[in-house]
């Protein structure tokens, strides 16, 4: 199979539905002639020119309102916030409009934006280091996407430029060079349905994002201390597919949460609670959690990858979970 | 050899505690067993023994007496007699370190010494057992006794691993499944039980009574009726050469074909809820209770009020035949509008049906019993009849009590007079 870079797949997502539905059109800054900061829209301004691949100004909060309308009124907008900080500035009508109209109109008004940008701690400081998950799945009528591979980039963008409630895309940075294995025939990556990538009898780990590669790193070093892991990624985290971790955590009767967002009501919390109340007996040892330092993001490296999990915590906090 | 003596913990949720006074002077021999010091804790002062011997050397800089201290705090060593001479004088930084190495191999926890104060003393309760949820489960599903296992995880708490290493044990020592009468300081445990997965009959079963108990607002009517005259039919039925290739209505076919007269004369109680609206139906399915080695499972017999009895007591029999077979389809036990259910095999006169929602109503029938009744009270004559109990659950929030009596009263009419049927 052809192998891609995470974000060629998602552009070749983006490029396949924009040529079948003329009601796709992207905002962003830099996204129109430059093809985007992250080069998410590399070479499509030359195919669908402006009125598709709108440049905007700095103006976070009116481009995204003016997408929400857009999407209500039918239209498909992707909104490239290039980092997903950037969103923070339009989150009051992301929330309070996107989200909600369409249970405020019982229904007959949908507000289907995509929203799009990098996530993580990639030598990018504190104002381009969120990750901010659980603000995300914290709103009823957001879905939260987090792809790991790069077929699962294109996949669930797919799915997401069909879904007809809002959808947070969230790209780790560190993961949009990275490549992958790429089908070649169209397909879709459903939402709420969780990817066992590595399986394993002893622990269960559910890591998110970019934490994925850096547990199945761990894994490998644990099989040779005889500990065999079970790496879950979740995909999507709202909706979350908790009865691929239960059924996991039934199996194993362990489990531990890798994320690089903070711990404190973070998804790992979220998850921990779920599997506590559905899987009570199922559990062999407190579920563990390894989550990014609570503090912004240092911009020095060392202190970075002080701040961030990686796969020596993880081996050791699976080790500590395995003896438990 | 130098041994350290420490601030001991008193309690579980002791944290500090001050040197109330030492027992011994610096430089006394001590045997593992004498008093040593005392220890003010928050209620009391305690006296404090020591667990090995030695000289008494106090540690420099050790807390002075009524001084808070976290537990744990060195007091001062129990040394031989060279390691006395030397402590505090030539090479004390050599000593002090070689001592520390001793205590890091021999005492991992800082409590050298045993309380004397038996009110303090935390081995007259028993220790609470930590048991990770998934081994006691298992536990109980391998009949092991966890309250005699070892534990391997953390601080000594069961994991599944500890319990399955204790069942493979058992199992190669051949010893009964049921680990021995645990020892007076631990809790009784919990009686032997045996673990069963719920079949999918049993849990779809549970699920439907429970629902039923929850929502419904049952009433139980209870009725007996002649039965004598339907005795007789059956005995005419059975001796008919008619009958000789096709099954004999059996009791439960008789009734059946009743009830569906009964039900289409009294609509409302072959009816259900939907939503706001209460459907009533034209036609009698009948659902008919049976006992299968799987669990209960009620086959329908559909548009009773269109059929002879004879075709009733071929369609029953099948059915039933099905159901105990478990050769039963998925809709054959679906769409009953009202259900029958017969205990009077089992001697049994009067019970409480639960009903078979979302239908209104059940007819429960007890057995059938010669019983000596009064038949013309103005001649003072008895007789014997055949007496049979019924048991009407209905569901009050579809029907009133008096709709329900009258309902039942047309049952009883009909199958003390079965020549009634006749009119259909």
């Amino acid at each position: 199979m052809r192998e891609m870079t995470y974000t060629d797949a998602a552009r070749e997502g983006l490029a396949e539905e924009m040529a079948l539905n003329p009601l796709i059109f992207v905002v962003g800054e830099g996204i129109g002639p430059r093809g985007g900061n992250f080069n998410t829209t590399l070479g499509l301004y030359d195919l669908y020119g402006e009125m598709r691949l709108r440049d905007t100004p700095i103006s976070e909060r009116g481009f995204s309102t003016i997408c929400t309308g857009a999407a209500v009124l039918g239209a498909r907008p992707v909104v490239d916030f290039m980092f997903l900080d950037f969103e923070l500035d339009a989150l009051g009508d992301i929330i309070n409009q996107t989200t909600r109209i369409r249970w405020m109109s019982n229904g007959r008004l949908k507000a289907p934006v995509v929203f799009r940008g990098g996530v993580g701690i990639a030598s990018t400081g504190p104002h381009h280091s969120s990750n901010l998950f659980s603000i995300f799945m914290h709103l009823p009528g957001m879905r939260v996407v987090t792809p790991v591979f790069p077929a699962d980039a294109k996949g669930l963008l797919k799915t997401a430029l069909r879904n007809e409630d809002p959808v947070m895309f969230l790209e780790h940075k560190k993961l949009l060079k990275t490549k992958g294995e790429v089908p070649e025939s169209e397909y879709f990556t459903p939402f709420g349905k969780a990817n066992i990538v590595r399986s394993g009898k002893d622990v269960s780990v559910v890591a998110i994002s970019y934490m994925v590669i850096k547990a199945l790193k761990a894994a490998q070093t644990l099989e040779k201390e005889g500990i065999s892991v079970e790496v879950i990624d979740p995909r999507t985290l709202s909706p979350l597919d908790t009865d691929t971790i239960l059924e996991s955590v039934s199996r194993t009767h362990r489990l531990l949460i890798v994320d690089e967002d903070f711990s404190p009501c973070g998804a790992g919390a979220e998850i921990t609670a779920q599997v506590m109340e559905r899987g009570f007996y199922e559990l062999d040892a407190p579920v563990r959690r390894v989550n990014g330092v609570f503090a912004p993001a240092p911009y020095s490296p060392p202190l970075e990858a002080a701040v961030v999990p990686n796969e020596t915590s993880i081996a050791q906090a699976l080790r500590d979970l395995s003896a438990e | 050899m130098a041994y350290e003596v420490t601030l001991p913990r008193l309690g579980w949720d002791m944290e500090e505690g001050a040197l109330g006074g030492w027992l011994k002077q610096e430089g006394d021999y001590v045997n593992a067993g004498d008093l040593l010091f005392t220890v003010e804790g928050d209620k009391a002062i305690q006296e404090i023994e020591a667990l090995d011997s030695g000289y008494l050397k106090f540690a420099p800089g050790a807390p002075s007496p009524g001084q808070k201290v976290p537990v744990g705090t060195l007091l001062g060593y129990l040394v031989t007699k060279e390691e006395l001479a030397s402590f505090g004088q030539s090479k004390p930084l050599a000593v002090q370190a070689a001592s520390s190495a001793v205590i890091q191999k021999t005492t991992p926890k800082p409590v050298p010494v045993h309380p004397q104060d038996l009110s303090f003393q935390p081995e007259a309760h028993p220790r609470r057992i930590y048991i990770s949820p998934y081994a006691r489960r298992l536990a109980e599903g391998l009949g092991v006794n966890w309250q005699q296992v070892k534990g391997s995880g953390r601080d000594g708490r069961i994991m599944a691993q500890d319990v399955q290493a204790t069942a493979d044990r058992q199992a190669t020592e051949k010893v009964p499944a049921v680990a021995p009468a645990p020892t007076p300081s631990v809790p009784v445990s919990a009686p032997a039980t045996t673990r069963l997965p719920m079949t999918q009959v049993r849990r779809s079963i549970a699920e439907h009574m429970a629902l039923s108990a929850h929502t419904t607002a049952p009433v139980t009517l209870n009725c007996e009726v002649d039965a004598t005259e339907l005795g007789v039919l059956r005995r005419q039925l059975k001796d008919d050469p008619a009958f000789a290739e096709s099954p004999v209505p059996s009791y439960n076919d008789m009734l059946t074909k009743i009830a569906a007269q009964a039900l289409l004369e009294h609509p409302e109680v072959n009816a259900r809820i939907e939503g706001n609206d209460i459907i009533q139906f034209t036609s009698a399915h009948i659902a008919v209770a049976v006992d299968t080695e799987r669990g209960l499972l009620t086959p329908v017999l559909r548009d009773v009020q269109s059929k002879s009895l004879r075709q009733i007591a071929r369609e029953s029999v099948v059915l039933i035949e099905q159901a105990r077979q478990a050769t039963i389809s998925y809709e054959a036990l679906q769409g009953g509008t009202f259900t029958i259910t017969n205990l009077g095999m089992y001697e049994i006169e009067y019970f409480t049906p639960i009903i078979n929602l979302p239908q209104c109503a059940i007819l429960g029938v007890g057995q059938i019993v010669p019983k000596q009744v009064v038949v013309d009270v103005e001649r003072e004559i008895l007789a014997i009849r055949q007496r049979m109990a019924l048991s009407l659950s209905f569901d009050h929030r579809l029907v009133d009590g008096a709709q329900a009596a009258r309902f039942l009263q047309r049952i009883k009419r009909l199958i003390e007079k079965p020549y009634l049927w006749l009119a259909g």
